[in-house]
């Protein structure tokens, strides 16, 4: 508890010496705010949704990194997946960037630089959305992958071909490799 | 103290001293609707003023009436006030003595009927330190304000105070709700806002989802990013993606479709009464055409009227035709 207040009390501190550093203009601002708003918010819910654990940068409420759990009944089940965040200056006009950096066999997913396939983050977004709300979508892109519009195009075919079982052991491979704590 | 009383300034969104304010800004305390011009005996609205008439609540010290029985202080204030009193200025309100002597005016010279009669200003503020032995006539307990205000003989003062404050009743009520509804892309209270421009909401016409009227107009007027299509994304609300056309700024949220609907009215009919910037009294080309919000008169006052050319084509489709120009036409023409 007392960890969780020294960490608001350096992000403000850290705000207010941003804000004079830089002649903030009102786009920024904006987005401070509501980057704040939804940091208070992540404390509160932290407890709520077990399967998204969302942190800020220490220094740069810009850049956020979240960790999710793989969603059960699916090849990712028992995996933890790391997502990289870079919010851009006029949020929530513009989406998030999210990356994987844990490697995951996903159709929707660059197998190599992590980049996500999804509409939200892309022409559908909507300043409704949160950063936590963005995770959420994720965990459901990984229980329902899109294999028409695939980034990962060897896991696409896999699924486009019907070889479902295929898919679910190279996925399964691929989470066990990367997404799980390394045994002995 | 007077912190404790509630700001009117805050109390219609538009406080701009903010924390600084020496009034308070706390919906629980009770607002202040005491008539000071009164209190100090000469508030040249007399009847009609719509702050409330009622006696200062404690009386001017002085150092002997505080030793003195009530009645003597009374009495005392009555052989200073009532000696002027014969040849014209009435006696102030406040002296209850004062108050007999009006009453034995009326009695013997006054007007017998009852309609031109006054009510008891103390009980219309709430409290008559006379109860039943009052002389004037206490009017009917309002069931808005609960206040004896209503004249008993003047059927149109009475339906008009009811109509009032039955309307700054439900006014304050709907401010005090509107308090707590959140913006659903900057997730700040609206009504918490820093400047008072900002403490709007943005009503969307087709859904009844809340946004802070500076929020809503960045999103919609954001530049579309490749792919994204205005339509569907932008002009649709950001929750539930309902497209709607046009953003009606309220100070207030409402809580049925009918007050929604009274508020887009009321806006629609201010538009209504403004000149159109761009058909400049019908020099100019109004690009928005007929849906335009705003006001095409001419110079001399006179309305524009549109009748609308429709095209048919051949396949049946029809088309409302814009203006056309026969420069337009042979524009595109190649010879």
């Amino acid at each position: 508890m007392i960890c969780a207040d020294l960490k608001v009390v350096r992000l403000i501190l850290y705000l207010s010496w941003r804000d004079r550093l830089l002649c903030a203009n009102s786009d920024m601002q904006q987005s401070r705010a509501r980057l704040f708003k939804e940091y208070k918010e992540v404390q509160r819910e932290k407890v709520a949704d077990p399967d998204i654990q969302l942190v800020c940068d220490d220094t740069n409420i810009f850049k956020w990194t979240a960790l999710i759990k793989g969603p059960s009944e699916t090849p990712y089940e028992g995996g933890v997946f790391q997502l990289a965040f870079a919010v851009p200056e006029p949020y929530p006009l513009q989406p998030p960037q999210v990356r994987f950096l844990t490697k995951i066999f996903h159709p929707n997913v660059h197998f190599k630089t992590g980049e996500i396939c999804l509409d939200i983050l892309k022409n559908a977004w909507s300043p409704a959305w949160t950063l936590q709300s963005v995770c959420r979508a994720i965990i459901a892109l990984m229980a329902h992958p899109e294999a028409d519009s695939p980034l990962n195009c060897d896991s696409g075919n896999l699924l486009r071909s019907g070889d479902v079982r295929g898919f679910n052991s190279m996925a399964r491979m691929y989470t066990r490799l990367a997404a799980m704590p390394k045994k002995g | 103290m007077s912190k404790r009383i509630l700001c009117k300034f805050f109390a219609h969104g538009a406080c701009l001293k903010g924390d600084n304010c020496e009034f308070s800004h706390d919906w629980k305390d009770p607002s202040n609707n005491i008539c000071t011009f009164y209190q100090r005996g000469n508030c040249s609205y007399g009847s009609r003023c719509r702050y409330e008439h009622v006696k200062p609540s404690r009386p001017p010290p002085a150092s002997s009436s505080a030793l003195l029985p009530p009645g003597t202080y009374l009495s005392s204030e009555r052989g200073l006030t009532s000696a002027p009193s014969a040849s014209s200025p009435p006696p102030p309100a406040w002296t209850l003595d004062s108050l007999d002597d009006q009453a034995n005016n009326n009695n013997n010279t006054g007007p017998t009927n009852p309609e031109d009669k006054p009510i008891c200003s103390y009980a219309a503020a709430g409290d008559c330190p006379r109860g039943d032995q009052c002389p004037h006539i206490h009017g009917d307990l309002c069931p808005t304000c609960a206040k004896r205000c209503l004249h008993p003989f003047r059927p149109e003062e009475r339906e008009e105070h009811k109509k009032a404050c039955e309307k700054k009743h439900k006014q304050l009520e709907a401010l005090k709700l509107s308090q707590d509804v959140e913006c659903c892309v900057c997730l700040e209270r609206v009504l918490s806002k820093p400047t008072p421009a900002e403490r709007k909401f943005g009503l969307l016409t087709e859904c009844d989802h809340a946004f802070c009227i500076g929020c809503i107009r960045n999103w919609r007027s954001s530049s579309p990013s490749t792919g994204m299509d205005v339509n569907s994304t932008l002009r649709a609300c950001p929750i539930c993606r309902k497209l709607s056309y046009f953003v009606v700024p309220s100070v207030i949220w409402f809580s049925d479709p009918e007050e929604k609907k009274e508020i887009m009215d009321n806006y629609r009919d201010k538009l209504r009464s403004i000149d159109c910037k761009h058909f400049n009294f019908g020099d100019g080309n109004c690009p928005f055409g007929t849906s335009c919000f705003y006001k095409h008169a001419f110079h001399d006052g006179r309305l524009e009227e549109v009748v609308l050319r429709h095209l048919d084509a051949e396949d049946g489709q029809t088309v409302i035709a814009k203006e056309i120009r026969l420069s337009d036409f042979l524009e595109n023409m190649r010879i």
